[in-house]
């Protein structure tokens, strides 16, 4: 990996994800969800960063995290970042494509939650990736 | 359809029988008899008059052998489909319970606009207590007057038909004279397309209620040359009617050689009979041609299909949560409780009545599924489910069905819409127009009381009053034009202009202002119109916004859109732009006055949004597809290293499961 790049792209991708977490787990967690008005445009515009993070951090870090790789990483650290990237790929996903004319309302609803509780484990697998990274092999 | 085996082909000995048993007036207590059929039973049937005496018309010779008119009673729907039909039960339905205290009022509807062109007032009206409208009583306007002004389009039944005729009261004592205005069950039911409206208006113009029903019935006419109002008028309070009163001349061919008379009705009304009170038209005049209707009517649908309504008439208004607005009457109540005592005679009336009440609530509480909402997921009546694709479902918490689908396609500006009740549409008259009173807009979109957002009538009110601290007094038209000063049209004006729609100067409401009787322990002399309150002060007019000025909003529903002609169905900028009309078309106030300097809002105003949110919002949609590709383009590049790693990972494992095979000879 390209050190710096590859840290450049986690740090995007951490800031963006606390301010998606921010505005869309915190909306829900505060019992106000769906989120409307300035946080809605705040979560959407902050997206497509988050996006280009994730992508960038696959670039850049899935070698390091592939089985049997030579890697300063441990298991843990590896581990996690192969859910963010699943967990990511799942919340873009259903983030984007109720933009578009595929699904119905049962399936916007479907894609509604799936972003959300997606949403919630990659939170959740980015904040346990922090302290495994800091313990490195 | 319930329908009673009435005796069609009785023998004269029965029928005198009949007549003489039918002598005491009944109006509830139906007979219990019923075919229960879907099949439509043939009402051929005897006519009852008020008394509910059986009308037969003379012979065509008398036995001196003289011709003889075919003058009798007129006929009354209480007391002749009452026979078969409880009329008690049916008089609490909706359309005539408007007057009853205890019936809640449910989602505010249409008002009766009491509209009088040439003193500029329209005033909404209701009794039914919607926020915004005027109760007559409030305005001094008696149940009678209610009547006069009203009656060309109200069915019957309540405030047209009091339990008691005070002979002292010189409006309502008119009764005595002019009848009650029972409910006529054919303006509804009958389906043959023969029920003649105007020949209807006309009659009650006249005042003459006992007889409308078989005048616009096409079954005879009035046969005297006074008019009913006319004998009323030389009638005086607290004296005994007249004892004699002008007879129908029946149409002898109606009645077959048993007396009967063939009814073609129907328990189903045909969309023209529900159109004669509920058009709603925003193509005017002869442009009319261009609209489509309603997509439910195209498709097949009655309105009762959805407007449903048992024995006690109250219609399903259609509303989400329309259920806890209904009242069960207790004429239901006894009539279930009768049912379910004689199904099972060891139940208590107590007991009964508990039941009978429950089972009317759970049975209210199916209306839901006749909304859009519950019709189109239930998949009643063969509706398309609900599909909405492309669409967050964050749309169905924000707005009701009817802001996407119903009305006409939003516009920079709401439309002027006519309505059968304001306009007096179904009754001839001169080809009204963008300004005949009263001016109506719609689609307006505002937040009903569920909090979403729905598209709206709105009408300004307008009338005279005087101002007494925060009291405000309206002035009803026949007083205004007493004591206001206004222009009078010439008469070329009149014949070019029929409903006056010239609309007044500054400088004309102020002499209006100023012609009133100096009288301030009244109040002081105003003007109310198009959202303001006009007054003189000092000799200065001043105009400014008031409270009671405000607009009277009404939800609408029809005519729905079909799902390619929706809001929406031409993407996210139908609403989420820079000029969607569901934020930013302007709504001018509309009213007898010169709109320079009238009020405007525009949507996002009307229902208290925020203009920076919603233009902002907007704004962002420009960047969606930059949004999208970026997305969709990075979701494909972690998809890709997934995939390869993931390719990777599989291949490793099969290595090694392939070589731990082969070390194993």
């Amino acid at each position: 990996m390209s050190r710096p790049f590859g840290k450049l792209s986690y740090a995007v991708l951490c800031a963006a994800l606390a301010i998606l977490a921010a505005t869309g787990i915190g909306t829900f967690a505060l019992g106000k969800a769906p989120m409307t008005h300035w946080v809605l445009m705040a979560h959407v515009a902050v997206a497509p960063l988050f996006a280009l993070g994730l992508a960038a951090v696959a670039l850049t870090w899935a070698d390091l995290c592939r089985g049997g790789a030579p890697s300063p990483l441990n298991i843990p650290a590896r581990v996690l970042l192969w859910v963010i990237l699943l967990c990511g790929l799942v919340v873009v996903l259903s983030g984007v494509v109720p933009m578009t004319p595929l699904c119905g309302t049962d399936g916007q609803h479907f894609l509604y939650l799936t972003h959300r509780y997606a949403a919630i484990v990659l939170t959740a697998a980015v904040l346990l990736h922090w302290p495994a990274l800091a313990r490195r092999k | 359809m319930a329908f009673l085996f009435w005796r069609r082909r009785r023998l004269p000995l029965l029928a005198l029988l009949a007549c003489q048993l039918c002598c005491v007036p009944h109006r509830s207590g139906a007979e219990d008899n019923y075919t229960e059929s879907r099949a439509p039973f043939l009402h051929n049937i005897p006519l009852h008059d008020a008394q509910g005496r059986l009308i037969t018309p003379p012979d065509l010779l008398s036995e001196e052998g003289k011709p003889q008119e075919p003058k009798a009673s007129p006929y009354s729907p209480a007391q002749t489909c009452g026979k078969c039909h409880d009329y008690e039960a049916i008089s609490q339905g909706w359309h005539f319970n408007a007057d009853v205290g205890t019936v809640k009022p449910g989602r505010p509807g249409e008002p009766w606009i009491l509209t009088d062109p040439p003193t500029h007032t329209q005033i909404p009206l209701s009794y039914r207590g919607w926020p915004g409208t005027f109760k007559p009583s409030d305005l001094g306007l008696t149940d009678y007057e209610f009547l006069t002004n009203f009656a060309r389009h109200f069915p019957g039944g309540g405030v047209a038909e009091p339990d008691k005729i005070n002979a002292g009261d010189r409006e309502m004592g008119r009764m005595l004279i002019t009848g009650k205005m029972e409910i006529d069950c054919m303006v509804c039911h009958q389906s043959a397309g023969r029920y003649d409206h105007e020949a209807r208006f006309n009659a009650l113009k006249a005042e003459e209620f006992r007889w409308a029903p078989a005048i616009a019935a096409s079954l005879g006419v009035f046969s005297s040359s006074r008019s009913a109002a006319s004998i009323a008028d030389s009638w005086r309070p607290g004296r005994p009617p007249p004892s004699t009163l002008p007879a129908i001349k029946y149409n002898r061919a109606c009645f077959d050689p048993a007396n009967n008379v063939l009814f073609q009705v129907s328990r189903r009304p045909r969309v023209a009979n529900c159109y004669y009170c509920h058009t709603s038209q925003t193509e005017l005049g002869d442009a009319r041609w261009h609209s489509d209707l309603d997509v439910h009517l195209k498709a097949g649908l009655l309105c009762v299909d959805c407007h449903r309504n048992g024995l006690d008439h109250a219609i399903v208004r259609g509303y989400e949560g329309e259920a806890k607005d209904r009242s069960i009457s207790d004429t239901m109540i006894a009539l279930r409780t009768a049912l379910l005592r004689r199904d099972n005679a060891a139940l208590s009336d107590d007991a009964a009545r508990d039941l009978a009440r429950r089972q009317l609530q759970s049975e209210a509480g199916t209306i839901e599924t006749l909304t859009c909402r519950g019709c189109h997921t239930s998949g009643r009546l063969g509706s398309p489910p609900l599909l909405h694709k492309g669409l967050p479902p964050i749309h169905f918490a924000k707005l009701s069905c009817a802001a996407c689908h119903s009305g006409p396609f939003p516009a920079p500006q709401p439309q002027v819409v006519h309505t059968s009740l304001a306009h007096k549409l179904g009754l001839p008259a001169h080809t009204r127009g963008q300004n005949t009173a009263p001016v109506i807009l719609e689609p307006v979109f505002l937040r009903g009381a569920d909090g979403k957002i729905a598209p709206f009538k709105m009408v300004w009110p307008s009338f005279w009053a005087r101002l007494n601290g925060t009291n405000l007094t309206p002035i009803l038209p026949a007083d205004a034009a007493k004591t206001v000063t206004l222009p009078q049209p010439s008469g070329d004006d009149a014949a070019r202009d029929p409903y006056q729609t010239r609309p007044l100067t500054d400088a004309q409401i102020q002499q209006a202002l100023e012609s009133f009787p100096a009288d301030h322990s009244k109040g002081d002399p105003v003007f109310i119109a198009a959202g303001k309150i006009y007054r003189v002060d000092k000799g200065v007019l001043s105009s400014r916004e008031f409270p009671a000025a405000k607009p009277y909003a009404w939800a609408l529903a029809h005519d729905v859109r079909p799902a390619a002609q929706a809001l929406g169905a031409r993407g996210c900028a139908d609403c989420h732009a820079g000029d969607s009309p569901i934020y930013f078309a302007t709504v001018a106030a509309k009213g007898p006055v010169e709109a320079k300097d009238g009020l405007r809002r525009q949507m996002w105003q009307m229902r208290g949004d925020d203009k920076t949110v919603a233009s902002f919002f907007a704004f962002t949609f420009h960047f969606r597809p930059l949004l999208k590709t970026i997305v969709f383009a990075a979701a494909f590049v972690v998809l890709g290293v997934l995939l390869h790693y993931g390719l990777r990972g599989l291949g490793a494992i099969a290595a090694w499961l392939g070589g731990a095979g082969k070390e194993q000879p």
